[in-house]
């Protein structure tokens, strides 16, 4: 097609898209035009009295025809032309960024790798580069997860763990500032994926015209692929605490095949989940439920085994750092009354000595029993009143207790300790609790996921319901409702389970809301089959708030219908009261701004440090002491970051490939906001295998945005002659002659036959 | 600010609940030695007094022949009336017999038993009272004295539980201190024996003890009452002539062993 149109009107499209049209006749097109129409008037006279035999259609046919041939004519005299703006050869320079990252070496499907096509393509003996050697002074980079400038393309190793296409170009016209740059070839498979956004570099580019030609490199679709893109893996969890992690699993040309997804703990299998391979385009959220028991910063590991016919094996696995910590998470429940709750739940995680239940029941009015103390004098005098005494707990839980034994600045706090210090809340169902306790139009009638209603009853009895309760899809999925290894074991222990009560009428859920169980009115409440809210959670600020709206949990564990070595109700609590504490953030907080990096790359470690009140401290002293893999430890002071409150910041370089264990320290002079623990993975990194086809579409954005063009390996060619009249840099301006294009000459001809061909048929030739 | 409650406020408590407690709550008294199957209550509460209600061999005076009976329903209604005033527990308002081979005693976690020195438990009922305690529930044993009395006593007890001791529960036990702060056992005498011999023990039960038994957590499953009546002291805490220190004494006890079993 564009071979067609060069033929006929003598230059590619490219130059009629950068160059502006005029007449290149020295007369001016008036003149001309004014001597073409007296000129015209005795040809249309002798039109007008030459009648002869032909008919008044003859006569409009043959004039038209005529006319137009004479209006090409006049069209060829006043000398059409292009006016282009070209650069001059050899006076300006041209960037050639060449992607060096490990993509590169992914075969295609003709059997060849991106990367030897780059160096073929870029060959220096080659027609591409001796064409662009004629025009510019050309200057070479690789890049991956840092540019470089090379001398050309033998120095390409194609090993980079990262693609940072935009860091690239920004460098590229960094170090090329002050020479006429008149743009810049990248030629990458564009797999960027690096955290910057790549637009806000192709703003300067665009600002100082200098094009991006983008080639790019790879196929387009992959026919045969499984990937394993994503695993939402916490960061931190308590040792035992079984977590369900989110695999999102991509596939191309396997759908529904069964394979295993296996879980690797620093190299030992802790889990295998089958599952069905999704059909080409659509995601699978495979959730997998895993637990782990050695506390330290742990590799994880997820794998599918590579499929027949398949490429690309790198992208089938995914590695994770996590914290498992081996401490004890307090968590505080206020009870408003003696019920049996408290006795079996505490037993239930009594034996979890991750947790610890500091449990504050009021056993009559303004008398409280207290247990599991750190300290004789903690809760002394009752329900904490201050921030410092609340914020300490990461979680709350508040029993059968009436809103209106609270404080309004206690009702205040409590509502804070969730939004603002990140706490999560669980509010039991009783008598005393939710709309029946008088929470409506308080504080925490906000918090709760739950919507408030006016009771239909006077009494518990009149309101007391027995439902059965279940998991919603949500909750067969969720580590607080999971209390079996598989979702469908799972669900049948939970359809074992016998009926429990609620006097708390909750039947709708706030937007936002994620409902882990629901119920089902088998006695009582508002008559059979109706539907409540059981187990509900949301976020709410920068913590959670949950609902669990029975009473008599303890039915799953005492009635007779349970065998004596169920463990439900323990699992259910253990697991529940460990995911109250899962996210909670600590005073101190530190993670690598990349939990997985290669040797010698440089990483920030970077520490949120805040009080005792949760206020962010900034003149704190905070040291991270780093263990390597081999056991030496290196002790690295971090400075506060200044742009923003209470974050400090180290870059550390590791070098060697293992797990690194990082403490990090804060205290002001003899006060101690505490420790954190995290992890850094340092091994080759598998991300440049996800998504392995070409990004077309992010080439062709670069280009675009910046005044470039996109190019296949096919189109490359073409780039030396549209760089001279696309590219900036020093330039001159020149024209081209349009009026001998072939497409004048085949219409004048083609006017001018016609005529003679319509004169011979009517017979007036 | 936690406050402790005073002994006199208690019995101020107890005497103004005597003097208003009301027959209310299941009025059924069994008239056979064992009670009928328990039937779903008719109001619902987090708490209900439930005495245990076991094979005797005719032994005992309870009524009908049964031991499990004796100072029932009287000495259940007064303390739960009391129990009510003292806490803040939402108590069903009455007693509440139950066999110890009924599934229903599953949803009563705590159980009382009573002059356990003229058990005889069926097989069943053996069954039913250990799988009761480790499912999570909790006996509270009280009124039988001497070795004599003990010997069945603890006979019965090995039935159930072979491999599980039975323990002094010594005065730093929480049990002595999670509602009421009790610094001695005392002995608490029956109220007619006391009246007309003035002395608090019967037979060779010269000294009171308590006892307990706990599963293999650690977790107290039973507490034993022994060589003293409490039940009596709460049956009879109305009289005059009933000594106040050991109605006191039955009282505190009993608001700790229901306060202990609801918060461990």
């Amino acid at each position: 097609m564009n071979a067609l149109f060069e033929f006929l009107f003598k230059y590619r499209p490219t130059l009629y898209q950068e160059g502006d049209f005029s007449f290149l006749s020295p007369w001016p097109v008036g003149t001309v035009a004014l001597v073409a129409a007296a000129l015209a008037v005795p040809a249309v006279l002798t039109y007008l009295r030459a009648r002869g035999r032909s008919s008044a259609a003859d006569r409009w046919v043959l004039g038209l025809l005529r006319g137009t041939a004479l209006l090409v004519l006049f069209f060829i005299v006043m000398q059409p032309g292009l006016i282009l703006t070209s650069v001059v050869p050899q006076r300006n320079f041209l960037a050639v960024l060449v992607d060096d990252s490990r993509s590169m070496t992914i075969d295609d499907r003709d059997g060849s790798s991106r990367a030897d096509k780059a160096t073929g393509l870029l060959d220096p003996e080659g027609d591409l580069i001796a064409r662009l050697d004629e025009g510019f002074a050309l200057r070479y980079f690789r890049f991956s997860s840092r540019p470089a400038r090379v001398d050309g393309v033998n120095a390409l190793r194609f090993g980079g763990s990262r693609t940072r296409i935009g860091d690239a170009l920004a460098h590229a016209q960094d170090e090329l500032q002050g020479v006429p740059l008149s743009g810049i070839v990248v030629v990458s498979d564009g797999g960027d994926n690096s955290d910057e956004a790549v637009g806000e570099v192709l703003l300067p580019l665009r600002a100082a015209s200098v094009p991006v030609f983008a080639v790019g490199l790879g196929d387009e679709e992959m026919e045969a692929d499984v990937q394993l893109s994503r695993a939402d893996v916490p960061g931190r969890a308590l040792a035992g605490t079984s977590m369900i992690v989110n695999v999102l699993v991509e596939a191309t040309g396997y759908a529904g095949r069964a394979v295993p997804v296996v879980v690797e703990d620093m190299g030992t299998i802790v889990t295998t989940e089958e599952v069905t391979l999704p059909r080409d385009g659509q995601p699978l959220v495979a959730p997998v439920a895993i637990t782990l028991e050695v506390p330290g910063a742990r590799e994880l590991t997820f794998r599918i085994a590579g499929q027949p016919d398949e490429r690309v094996l790198e992208n089938n696995e995914l590695h994770a750092v996590m914290q498992v910590r081996d401490g004890t998470e307090k968590i505080l429940y206020f009870e408003g009354e003696p019920r049996h709750e408290v006795a079996f739940m505490l037993r239930a995680v009594g034996d979890d000595e991750s947790l610890q239940v500091v449990l504050l029941q009021r056993t009559a009015e303004n008398k409280f029993f207290r247990r599991n103390l750190d300290d004789p004098l903690e809760l002394v005098e009752g329900f904490p009143t201050t921030r410092e005494d609340l914020y300490r707990y990461p979680a709350l839980i508040l029993g059968s207790v009436e809103a209106s034994f609270f404080t309004h600045d206690q009702l205040d706090m409590i509502a804070d300790f969730v939004s603002e210090r990140g706490g999560t809340l669980l509010m039991l169902g009783g008598r005393r609790a939710f709309a029946e306790g008088g929470y409506q139009g308080t504080p925490l009638e906000d918090v709760l996921p739950v919507v408030l209603e006016e009771t239909a009853g006077n009494t518990p009895t009149e309101r007391l319901a027995f439902v059965k309760v279940a998991p919603t899809p949500a909750g067969t999925n969720h580590p607080a409702t999971r209390i079996d290894g598989a979702a469908e074991e799972s669900a049948a222990r939970w359809d074992s389970l016998p009926p429990v009560s609620t006097t708390n009428v909750l039947t709708r859920l706030k937007p936002g809301a994620t409902e882990l169980l629901g119920g089902t009115v088998v006695q009582g409440g508002d008559g059979e089959g109706t539907d409540r809210v059981v187990m509900a959670f949301q976020r709410y600020g920068k913590g959670r708030s949950m609902v669990l709206a029975v009473q008599d949990t303890w039915l799953w564990q005492m009635d007779h219908t349970v065998p004596l070595e169920d463990q439900s109700h323990e699992t259910f609590w253990r697991q529940l009261l460990r995911w109250l504490v899962a996210d909670t953030p600590d005073p101190v907080e530190a993670a690598p701004a990349s939990e997985s990096v290669e040797a010698g790359e440089v990483v920030s470690l970077e520490a949120t440090v805040l009080d005792e009140g949760f206020v962010e401290v900034n003149g704190a002293r905070v040291t991270a002491r780093v263990t390597t893999p081999t056991g030496e430890v290196e002790e690295l002071p971090m400075e506060w970051s200044v742009t923003e409150d209470g974050r400090y910041t180290v870059p550390f370089t590791p070098d060697m490939e293992g797990i690194y264990e990082v403490s990090v320290d804060a205290g002001r002079d003899t006060v101690a906001f505490g420790t954190a623990e995290t992890g850094l993975r340092v091994a080759p990194g598998t991300g440049e295998f996800r998504d392995p086809h070409q990004r077309r579409s992010l080439m062709e954005r670069i280009a675009e945005e910046t005044g470039g063009r996109y190019y296949t390996l096919e189109t490359a060619s073409r780039l030396p002659e549209d760089l001279r009249y696309t590219g900036g840099g020093i330039t001159v301006t020149e024209e081209r002659d349009l009026w001998d294009m072939p497409l004048l000459f085949l219409l004048l001809a083609g006017l001018l036959g016609a005529e003679w061909a319509y004169r011979r048929k009517r017979g007036l030739a | 600010m936690i406050r402790q409650l005073r002994p006199s406020s208690v019995v101020i408590a107890a005497v103004t609940a005597l003097a208003t407690a009301g027959h209310v709550g299941n009025p059924a008294v069994p008239d056979e030695s064992l009670p009928p199957p328990q039937q779903p209550p008719h109001e619902w509460h987090e708490f209900y007094f439930t005495r245990a209600a076991y094979s005797s061999g005719g032994g005992g005076w309870g009524r009908r022949g049964g031991s499990w009976a004796i100072d029932y329903p009287k000495a259940d209604r007064q303390f739960v009336t009391v129990l009510k005033r003292l806490t803040n527990l939402d108590a069903f308002n009455g007693e509440n017999a139950v066999l110890l081979t009924d599934p229903a005693i599953r949803r009563y976690p705590f159980l009382y038993a009573l002059e356990v020195g003229y058990m005889s438990l069926s097989e069943e009922e053996v069954t039913g009272l250990r799988d009761y305690l480790k499912a999570g529930g909790f006996l509270v044993i009280d009124d039988f004295w001497g070795t004599r009395e003990w010997a069945v006593f603890e006979w019965n007890m090995r039935r159930v539980f072979p491999e599980h001791p039975i323990i002094d529960l010594d005065l730093d036990h929480p049990v002595f201190n999670t509602f009421y702060e009790i610094d001695e056992i005392l002995q608490v005498p029956a109220y007619r024996r006391h009246y007309w011999s003035g002395r608090t023990s019967e037979r060779d039960g010269y000294v009171p003890y308590v006892k307990g038994i706990e599963d293999h957590d650690g977790r107290l499953m039973v507490i034993i009452n022994w060589n003293t009546d409490l039940g009596d002291a709460w049956e009879w805490a109305e009289q005059p002539d009933y000594p106040l220190q050991y109605s006191t004494f039955a009282f505190q006890m009993g608001v700790n062993m229901i306060v202990y079993a609801m918060s461990h």
